[in-house]
């Protein structure tokens, strides 16, 4: 924005899309046109977006591209507004002709012209890198999708850890499994999903994964008219940037570091006005829980010895099990059964049980041990039942773990332990609104925790009791 | 009583002996092939020709010309005929003995891929055996990515459904309280 702001009281004619720029690309755009005083502007009061959104604006790339043209007169029928929901062609049953559906006057030459304009899309691919938190972090994404472009069909490519969250997700329709993160992925299955990708034939592709001229190449090679990823914000992203149509580049190396707000830039290119389309509002998270899954967890909660709306959950008991639901941005994120105990004490004596969700069968014993043999012990590995668990609960006790984010989702109260109070801020952003409690050690390890702290912020849990 | 005589007669074929017996026929032969090759290079196809038929007189022809004889044997027995054993040794060069073992090769490889397929537990076992029939016509079925994807569906449904009775009772809430207030009234 630093080469606009030397052009005092004149529109800028190459106008930007909300993403960020560097100014060092910026600058060649607006170095060739003359900055024009604004009453010789015919269109100076509307506003004007530009015509290709991902056009980069690269010299070297199209030197032919000088950006949106500003005596463009627009505001037609295909250019403006929103895609429809069904791309159907207007029906005429009273049509004498059978051939000719569409009413008479109807041009179907020009009628996928507004595809081309608006950029619809019809079909849409999430590349996710990262495992169940990544993924659940992502549902805003598709939601914003889904409302931006309505009647897109979303499709999913993930880890297959990551893959367990779509039973969460309404929005989707395909969920694959293919790790992105493999730097030397199988040639076979390489392949395959390419294949898959390619046949199904995608106006845009999204990738979370960051991405260097190998993912790149992947990106491209699915076809996809729109190839939109994150980079590597150092020299591994040289290259990239050619075979793909826009890149995000990532705040540090590791995307979940951003925490609930990991996808920002996404969602700002994503979520960007268009014709006629006002900035898209980002949905907060939600997730759906199927009635399958709730069946299936209410009868093992009441193996466990619990009841409906008179448990709390209890997540982020250590164990090298993989289903522990950490984000990658935060590693210290498990406390050990002994401190669980502790607080679970504080929780029992007001008439609630608490239930600890164990990601490993091997740790029931440990849990028996240290809590005693009457204590409730749920095995739950996947983010499914561990929604449909919080959905039944009074409320929840967690590490920064993905029980966090999914009770925020179902608007349960919570109780959420950090390892430090930036890291509290980062993954659940504005805790007054979701009834969250953050408790965060104040020495920036998790194990250190004050536990007088969370027995006091148990008080939380007495507003629905009051009901009960 | 056989008597049994055997007479012991080394053959000598001239161009396969590698090791000549007498200098004077070592003489001879490198001189006519001195002849040969000095003739075949300075008069050409005709000269050969006849330089061929010189050659001939001087050896003797076999028959099977690579099958070196080694010996003949004749075993003499008293009023019966004589058995003639004829021994000879077969050598092989480098080339056939290449051919031999790339043959034997691929005889191994072919029958370890043929035999081996025949055996696989995969295609004998109840998976891929089993009667079928889901009307795809495929013999391994995939069903999973479709059953979550209806799964999805059916949970958007169940969401519409949910969102459209909210709304529904809204509206009845508000009608009846309307309701209400006119009978107030």
């Amino acid at each position: 924005m630093a080469a606009s702001s030397l052009l005092p009281k004149s529109i800028s004619p190459f106008p930007k899309t909300p993403t960020q720029k560097s100014a060092v690309t910026h600058f060649p755009a607006s170095f060739f046109s003359a900055p024009q005083p604004p009453h010789l502007h015919p269109f100076s009061t509307q506003k004007p977006t530009t015509l290709i959104p991902n056009a980069k604006e690269n010299r070297w790339l199209d030197p032919f591209n000088d950006g949106e043209d500003p005596e463009m007169e627009y505001g037609s029928l295909f250019a403006d507004g929103k895609q429809e929901e069904d791309p159907t062609l207007p029906n005429n049953p009273d049509n004498p002709y059978g051939f000719l559906k569409f009413p008479a006057g109807f041009s179907v030459e020009v009628a996928s012209l507004g595809s081309k304009l608006r950029g619809d899309v019809r079909r849409c691919c999430c590349l996710i890198s990262g495992g169940v938190y990544e993924n659940l972090l992502f549902f805003p994404v598709i939601q914003l999708i889904k409302d931006r472009y309505p009647g897109v069909q979303v499709d999913v490519v993930t880890t297959g850890r990551g893959k367990q969250c779509y039973e969460l997700n309404k929005n989707v329709r395909w969920a694959d499994v293919y790790d992105p993160d493999q730097d030397f992925p199988d040639p076979a299955e390489y392949t395959d999903m390419l294949g898959i990708i390619r046949n199904r034939y995608y106006e845009m592709i999204l990738s979370t994964k960051l991405a260097g001229l190998g993912h790149a190449a992947f990106l491209f090679m699915s076809t996809a008219r729109d190839r939109v990823s994150y980079i590597y914000p150092n020299v591994n992203a040289a290259g990239a940037g050619l075979l793909l149509s826009e890149t995000f580049t990532a705040d540090t190396m590791n995307l979940s570091d951003g925490g609930y707000h990991m996808y920002h830039q996404m969602i700002d290119w994503l979520a960007r006005p268009g014709r006629n389309v006002p900035r898209q509002p980002v949905p907060p998270l939600k997730v759906s829980i199927p009635r399958k899954v709730k069946e299936v967890v209410e009868t093992k909660y009441k193996n466990a010895g619990a009841e409906k709306g008179k448990y709390i959950v209890i997540h982020g008991i250590q164990c090298d099990s993989k289903a522990s639901m950490q984000s990658k941005g935060d590693p210290d994120s498990l406390l050990p059964i002994q401190v669980w105990a502790e607080i679970a004490e504080a929780v029992t004596y007001r008439g609630v049980r608490p239930i600890f969700v164990i990601p490993h069968e091997k740790i029931r014993e440990d849990v028996e041990e240290e809590v005693g043999w009457d204590a409730s012990i749920v095995f739950i590995t996947t983010p499914g039942q561990l929604a449909a668990l919080i959905n039944d609960s009074i409320g929840v006790i967690a590490t920064n773990t993905a029980a966090i984010q999914l009770a925020n989702a179902r608007e349960k109260p919570s109780i959420a332990l950090f390892c430090s109070a930036e890291k509290g801020k980062v993954f659940v952003p504005n805790p007054g609104e979701k009834q969250c409690t953050i408790v965060s050690s104040a020495t920036g390890k998790l194990i250190d925790i004050d536990v007088e702290a969370v027995k006091t912020a148990v008080q939380i849990f007495q507003m629905p009791l009051a009901f009960v | 009583m056989a008597e049994a005589v055997m007479s012991f007669a080394v053959v000598k074929p001239h161009i396969h002996n590698p090791l000549p017996t007498t200098k004077s026929y070592f003489n001879a032969t490198s001189k006519s092939l001195r002849q040969c090759s000095s003739i075949g290079f300075k008069k050409g196809w005709h000269q050969i020709e006849s330089s061929k038929s010189r050659r001939g007189s001087l050896s003797k022809v076999n028959a099977l010309p690579d099958w070196p004889l080694m010996a003949i044997v004749v075993e003499h027995v008293q009023g019966q005929r004589d058995i003639i054993l004829h021994k000879s040794v077969w050598h092989l060069n480098n080339d056939e003995i290449k051919n031999v073992y790339t043959l034997y090769i691929m005889f191994t490889v072919w029958g370890c891929c043929f035999f081996g397929a025949t055996k696989d537990p995969y295609y004998d076992s109840e998976q891929y055996r089993k009667d079928g029939g889901d009307g795809t016509g495929h013999w391994v079925y995939e069903k999973q990515e479709d059953m979550e994807e209806s799964a999805r569906a059916e949970l958007w449904r169940e969401e519409l459904i949910e969102e459209i009775e909210q709304k529904v009772g809204g509206l009845r809430e508000l009608e009846e309280a309307g309701k209400k207030e006119k009978i107030v009234k």
